[in-house]
Order: structure tokens, then sequence, then C-alpha cells
């Protein structure tokens, strides 16, 4: 009988766990991911609010902030790879290490898959703990069931870049406005002007006077959703602070798929309709 | 004077203050013994003293970029 060596089973000693703080103080940390926190040797924080910084200082007082790795004029991308080589020194010298993001570790975050993948690929433990999202919480204050009509969720950027089909039928999700077509990845934000030319890409799929919403989660737990409702055209005059979501309701109602209900009609034939027979009397 | 990051944590979970009116909630901040920071922020929505209570600075918040911009175009392969 061939056994496997220790070599290949065995796991090195460090760790890393990627997990979400959720978005408001207090509200949204699961159990599981406060477990992650406080039992770890080492937390790396990427938060969007100081104070939840310092609300996660409360929980392990060995935390390391990200932020002094970002810089005016320095690439996004050269801080997330910086960040992901900083955990993984620690993950290396046998550390458990916890990495805490706001909101879901795995959403609009690209250095906590990255992280995962390269740990997992020298052998170590390495996971995701899922979070609130803003996205989690957008549909909850704004009353909206993303699974009624569909929904698009992409970073507004995309819609400048590339060629993107919308979908006016569902609901369509543009998210980090702020940096909106920043082609440097260097700045923190971008001026009205990237947002009006956002609109003039929107206005091909909508017309000039669509409700639309411009949204923010409260990070603490005394303030309540910022909600704004504004035409489409006035889009790029809503107030900003740099964390906002564009939600564009629907603007085309479901239209029947007509070839595809009369092949449903034909298959039905066959196998039934599943309609419960009715009884007469 | 109340510890503000606690007092923001006990509201946090706390479903009678979470959803509260700003009158309640600025009457449960007194009851507290809350900072003038948090109190100011409730009743004002103003953040400024908060802000020089807690040394508080501005945090960037966008953790990824899906474009690639001029860095590459992994989307594009």
């Amino acid at each position: 009988m061939n056994l496997p060596t220790s070599a290949s089973t065995e796991t090195l000693s460090g760790s890393i766990a990627c997990v979400g703080m959720g978005i408001t103080l207090g509200s949204h940390l699961t159990p599981i991911s406060r477990n992650c926190i406080e039992t770890a040797d080492i937390v790396f924080a990427a938060l969007s609010d100081h104070v939840v910084e310092l609300w996660l200082e409360r929980l392990n007082p060995n935390v390391v902030s990200l932020q002094p790795y970002y810089k005016p004029g320095k690439s996004r991308m050269k801080t997330y790879r910086e960040w992901v080589e900083v955990m993984m020194a620690e993950v290396r010298a046998g550390k458990k290490v916890c990495a805490v993001f706001y909101g879901h570790p795995g959403i609009f975050a690209w250095s906590p898959h990255k992280v995962i993948e390269v740990a997992q690929a020298e052998g170590y433990q390495a996971y995701m703990e899922p979070g609130i999202s803003a996205e989690a919480c957008l549909y909850a204050d704004l009353n909206i069931d993303p699974g009624r009509v569909g929904c698009q969720s992409i970073e507004a950027s995309q819609l400048l870049f590339f060629e993107r089909q919308l979908d006016p039928v569902g609901y369509v999700i543009l998210w980090q406005l702020g940096v909106v077509g920043d082609r440097s990845l260097g700045r923190f934000r971008t001026p009205d002007a990237y947002r009006e030319l956002l609109t003039e890409r929107l206005l091909q799929d909508y017309p000039a006077d669509h409700e639309v919403i411009v949204y923010r989660a409260p990070t603490l737990p005394v303030e309540g959703p910022h909600i704004q409702r504004v035409a489409l055209r006035d889009f790029p005059l809503a107030e900003y602070t740099g964390h906002e979501t564009l939600v564009i309701p629907p603007a085309q109602a479901l239209k029947p798929n007509v070839v595809m209900r009369a092949r449903l009609d034909a298959l039905d034939a066959i196998h039934g309709s599943g309609v419960e027979p009715s009884i007469t009397a | 004077m109340r510890d503000t990051v606690e007092l923001l944590e006990q509201i946090g979970r706390d479903a009678s203050l979470r959803r509260a009116s700003p009158e309640v909630l600025s009457s449960a901040l007194e009851d507290a013994n809350a900072s003038e920071g948090l109190r100011v922020l409730v009743a004002h929505h103003d953040s400024t003293v908060l802000a020089q209570e807690l040394g508080l600075v501005e945090r960037f918040g966008e953790h990824m970029t899906q474009t690639g911009a001029h860095e590459d175009d992994t989307l594009l392969n």
C-alpha cells in the first residue's frame, strides 16, 4: 500500500485569513471574522474609515495599517502588490496573519484574492471569510432585490475604458465614482468633468430625466445612509465625498420571449406543465 | 467622559439605537456622557470636532482597479 509522504501533506506553519469588517462599526462584523482578528499574531488593515481602524486596534493591538502605502501619483496597482508582499512576508515567517478589509474582502479588492492565491501556491493555509458589503447595505437601504430583474455591478471606469453593454431592464450599479476615468491609478479623486463624461456615456442607454440614486452606506452607527435621487443629467452635480455609488433603476419593462415560450409549450406538451389539475365538481 | 470607540460599538450592536431618531440618539448620548464630538456629529452631521478628538485622518478606500488602465490590460487577455 502506498501512503502519501509526510512532505506532500505537510502544511507550513504560517497562515492567512482575509476577512471583512463589514461597513457599519459594531453592526456588521461576523463572529468568525472577529475571532480571526482576535486570535491573529498580526493584523493588516485596509479600511475606509479611521474610526473603524481605531476599533480594530481594540480587538487586536498588533494592527498594521496598509494606508501608508498609498501615495499621490503612485499607481494603486503597485500599492496592492506591495500589500501582498508585506502580508506574505509575515506568513512566510510562520505567523498567523489576518488581513482585514472594509465590507466584503473579496469584492472590489485585488490583494485579498492575490495573497490567498500566492499563499496557497506556496503551501500555506489561506482562506477568505465573507463580510457585509456596501452592495449588501445598498439592497437593504434602497429596498432593492437584485434577483427581481437582475443587476449589473461594474466599476464605473470600465464604461469609459471598454465597450460594455448595459441592460436597462435590470438595475445597474456603478462603483468607484470618485476615481472614475483615472487611467494613471495614481489619483485619489478625478475632477467633475470625468463624471460628466460618464453621464454622456450613460445617456446612450437612458433618458436624461431618468431618476438615478447616488448612495453611500454609513460607516458609523450614529449615521444613516446617504441617499440622493437626481435626474441622470444632473448626476455630476450630486454631492460627493469619494465613497459614493451610482444606482440606475430599470428604464425598460421585461419583454416576453415569444420564441422560447412557444418552445416551452412544446416541452410541456410532452413532459407535463407541472400545474396541478383542476378538480371539477 | 465615555470612551467614544467603545460607545460607537455598543450603539452599532443595539437595535434600539442603531435606527433611532436623532432626538432619541442625542438623548442616549447625553445619558452615556458621550464626547462633544459625537454629540455634534449626531446633532449637526458635522464630524470636525470628532476628528479633532480622535485625531482622525482621511482614509482612501479604493482596493482594486478592474480596468488595468495604463498598468496593463489583464482583462483583455
